[in-house]
């Protein structure tokens, strides 16, 4: 490593222990609509209400909704019918992923790797769903954990790039990755904390990384990563290679048998379709 | 003794109660035992899924219930947004030591522990499947099979754990529910049902047939029903339910044939629970399924192939925990030819709602049933002083003896505690003692053990 670089690390290294890292703030209608979903007597038309306020995100929900993952059959032409039909869970996810985003970060030149990460941490957010099915563990957990669990990559990214710039510093790439890959989940932890997750999904993010933790948080994690494992064979199927991913420890983590797996391989197109949707 | 014509003299499959109750028994008679379990961790679903966990939440959701009772003690609001994790806390280090216990045990009875699904290949020969899917055979001369009973999911009811759950998976809710549907009217539904009720989640509990655990007598389950009610929740008795669904929104809908429909933002279906053989290929033994899909067995726990012996749920009622575990213990010793004396019938039920129910020996309508005329004594909880001080006022407990007055026949009863003071009916009947005991003996005061003094009085009263 450059003296350069190893200058960037360090300023990078206070910043994440001083908690000075700039994570952006949750935004406030992800928020909102996370805590309709939760909410124990909201209903479908303050969860209408909340997504007409923001009108980007009203159109987006609504091209989601009409898309052909989600309603193959029939052309949806209100939020209040969108959210009949699909369900205050379904819809609460679509804003929270549409809200929170690539576009939340400011990586000059990394957009497309950005917008990759993004991508791959929606479709890991809906494997985990799956994994955890299988498991019979919680789902919402699964989603949010696998949705966050890379969140810090492009917090982290626009530190680095932050840094480079204020210190004239030009960093390569391998560089930037380099000290991404070092530090993101660090930060992934800190986002997670500020953004006041529900304490299982903090925990099951901590322990990613984290050997020490409990059995159940263990199994979260785990969660994550079989669901980040089917993510990447989903994504680039031209790598896949089966027995590779029968093999992977992560299995015996979760307990899963291999016929376990293949049933949830057969969920690809359907996981697929879901990620496609809640792309467009 | 053990011999080297096998890998293992006993090979024991599942790791609940019966299981591992089986192998240190078949271990301390010198045999080379290995006990197989299909999941990571030891202990069964009574461990990981049922008992510990479900009594872990009832101890909160009772700590819940008194604060709210005390509330002029403290003003006390569980908040709306209670994750369920808060509410199991103690659950991670309850089993881990749990499973730290039970691993030290089979450990030092020199047992072989086994991580795998098994497949019977032949009556002798055991294949073992790991996670990663490599395979192993393994010869054995006795078989104990003792893989317990997952729920049974009717065809109706789509459980997709996430809106719809079983048994297995209610737990993983995140958040406490508004509202929970319970189907079912059995141990776990009653169990489940009080305890969220008690936690305040707005509870409705349906079943076909007019009572919860209809297999208690009317007494017991009435006080339990009236208990649940003034906690809040609702009982539909009666009810056939044809369709589940979750309206795509946020309710599950349940919609009875008599046209009642039920709207709860969750759903447990706890229809009851059926045995976990699948995978096991029991045909290549020479084994089936009789027509209840449970594992037959003689008096001595055999199956229909000699070497193999059967304990716990897979076998049938009643599927307890502590029935499982002597089940297990006496499978192994008829499996090696070890003389025990035979298993009592007499074993206590225990049911861990809010308030608890326990019995032990016959109901009155099974005593009336078989003796006629029997003698009845009961006694109210608010009668007791221990019951008044501790504010424990919701039970009663029953004493039902033989026509004269003096064989004790069972004992039964409702309310917090029930659980452990049906001990001492219970070893009176063991030890074969008269109703007479309960008076002639001085209990502790004050103590819910007074009650039997008053249920016995009410029957000596009645004598000829």
């Amino acid at each position: 490593m450059s003296e350069q670089v190893q200058l960037i690390e360090e300023s990078l290294k206070q910043l994440i222990n001083r908690g000075g890292i700039e994570v952006p703030m949750l935004p406030e209608v992800a928020n909102k609509a996370l805590l309709l979903a939760q909410s124990t007597d909201s209903d479908a038309s303050e969860m209408a209400q909340l997504i007409q306020s923001d009108q980007s995100l009203a159109g987006h929900v609504m091209r989601i909704a009409n898309s052909a993952a989600y309603t193959p059959l029939s052309n949806l032409v209100s939020l209040q019918q969108a959210i009949a039909r699909l369900g205050m869970a379904t819809i609460s996810e679509i804003a929270l992923t549409a809200a929170i985003g690539a576009k939340m970060f400011n990586t000059p030149g990394y957009e497309d790797y950005v917008s990759g990460v993004w991508q791959h941490a929606l479709a890991t957010s809906l494997w985990s769903k799956e994994v955890a099915r299988q498991c019979r563990s919680n789902v919402e957990v699964a989603f949010l954990a696998g949705l966050l669990h890379s969140i810090g990559r492009p917090a982290v990214l626009q530190t680095i790039l932050d840094l480079a710039k204020q210190e004239h510093i030009e960093l390569s790439d391998a560089d930037v990755h380099q000290l991404e890959n070092t530090y993101c989940y660090q930060v992934s932890k800190a986002v997670v904390n500020r953004w006041k997750m529900p304490t299982l999904v903090i925990e099951a993010i901590d322990s990613y990384t984290d050997s020490r933790s409990s059995l159940a948080i263990e199994n979260h994690a785990a969660q994550i990563i079989a669901g980040s494992k089917f993510a990447n064979n989903m994504l680039a199927p031209e790598n896949f290679d089966r027995e590779v991913l029968l093999g992977l420890p992560v299995f015996e983590t979760l307990n899963l048998y291999q016929d376990e797996v293949e049933e949830l391989l057969t969920k690809t197109d359907s996981v697929a379709q879901r990620l496609e949707g809640l792309s467009s | 003794m053990s011999t080297n014509e096998f890998d293992y003299d006993v090979l024991v499959i599942g790791s609940g109660p019966a299981g591992q109750k089986s192998a240190v028994q078949a271990a301390k008679a010198g045999q080379k035992v290995a006990i197989i379990e299909r999941d990571s961790l030891f202990g069964g679903a009574c461990v990981h899924k049922g008992t510990i966990p479900s009594k872990t939440l009832r101890e909160n959701a009772l700590r819940v219930k008194h604060m709210r009772q005390n509330a002029a003690l403290a003003d006390f609001h569980l908040s709306e947004e209670t994750e369920m994790v808060t509410l199991i806390d103690r659950l991670d280090e309850v089993l881990k030591s749990h499973d730290k216990y039970m691993r030290k045990q089979i450990d030092r009875n020199n047992i072989v522990r086994i991580h795998g699904r098994a497949s019977f290949v032949d009556e002798h020969t055991i294949k073992i499947t790991k996670v990663g899917g490599e395979t192993k055979n393994l010869s054995v001369n006795k078989i104990i099979i003792a893989v317990g009973s997952y729920p049974r999911k009717p065809d109706n009811i789509p459980i997709d754990h996430e809106h719809i759950f079983d048994s297995d998976s209610i737990l993983s809710m995140l958040y406490l529910p508004s509202s929970l549907t319970v189907l079912g009217g059995g141990v776990i539904a009653s169990e489940y049902a009080s305890i969220f009720q008690a936690l305040g989640v707005k509870v409705t509990m349906i079943d076909r047939y007019p009572t919860p655990l209809g297999f208690l007598d009317s007494d017991m389950t009435d006080t339990f029903v009236k208990a649940f009610k003034a906690m809040g929740g609702t009982w539909l008795g009666e009810k056939n339910v044809e369709k589940v669904h979750w309206d795509g929104i946020s309710n599950v809908i349940t919609e009875c044939a008599d046209g009642t429909i039920i709207t709860s933002q969750k759903l447990l279906c706890a229809a009851g629970r059926i045995a976990n053989t699948n995978g096991l290929q029991l045909e290549n033994a020479g084994l089936a399924l009789n027509e209840k899909g449970l594992i037959s067995v003689d008096d001595e726990l055999c199956t229909e192939v000699a070497n193999i012996y059967a304990a716990g749920d897979v076998i049938g009622p009643p599927s307890l925990a502590s029935a499982s575990m002597e089940q297990g213990r006496r499978a192994a010793s008829n499996a090696l030819g070890i003389k025990i004396g035979s298993m009592s019938q007499l074993i206590p039920a225990g049911i861990y709602s809010i308030p608890e129910l326990s019995s032990v020996g016959l109901t009155e309508v099974q005593a009336r049933e078989k003796y006629g005329n029997v003698l009845v004594g009961t006694a109210q909880f608010e009668e007791v002083a221990r019951g008044q001080i501790s504010g424990n006022t919701e039970g009663m407990l029953k004493i039902v003896a033989d026509t004269q007055g003096k064989k004790i026949l069972g004992v039964m009863l409702v309310g917090e505690g029930s659980t452990e003071v049906v001990h001492i009916g219970h070893m009176a009947m063991l030890a074969d003692q008269d109703v007479d005991i309960f008076v002639e003996s001085t209990f502790n005061f004050p103590t819910l053990a007074e009650a039997y003094r008053i249920a016995a009085l009410e029957i000596l009263a009645q004598r000829a």
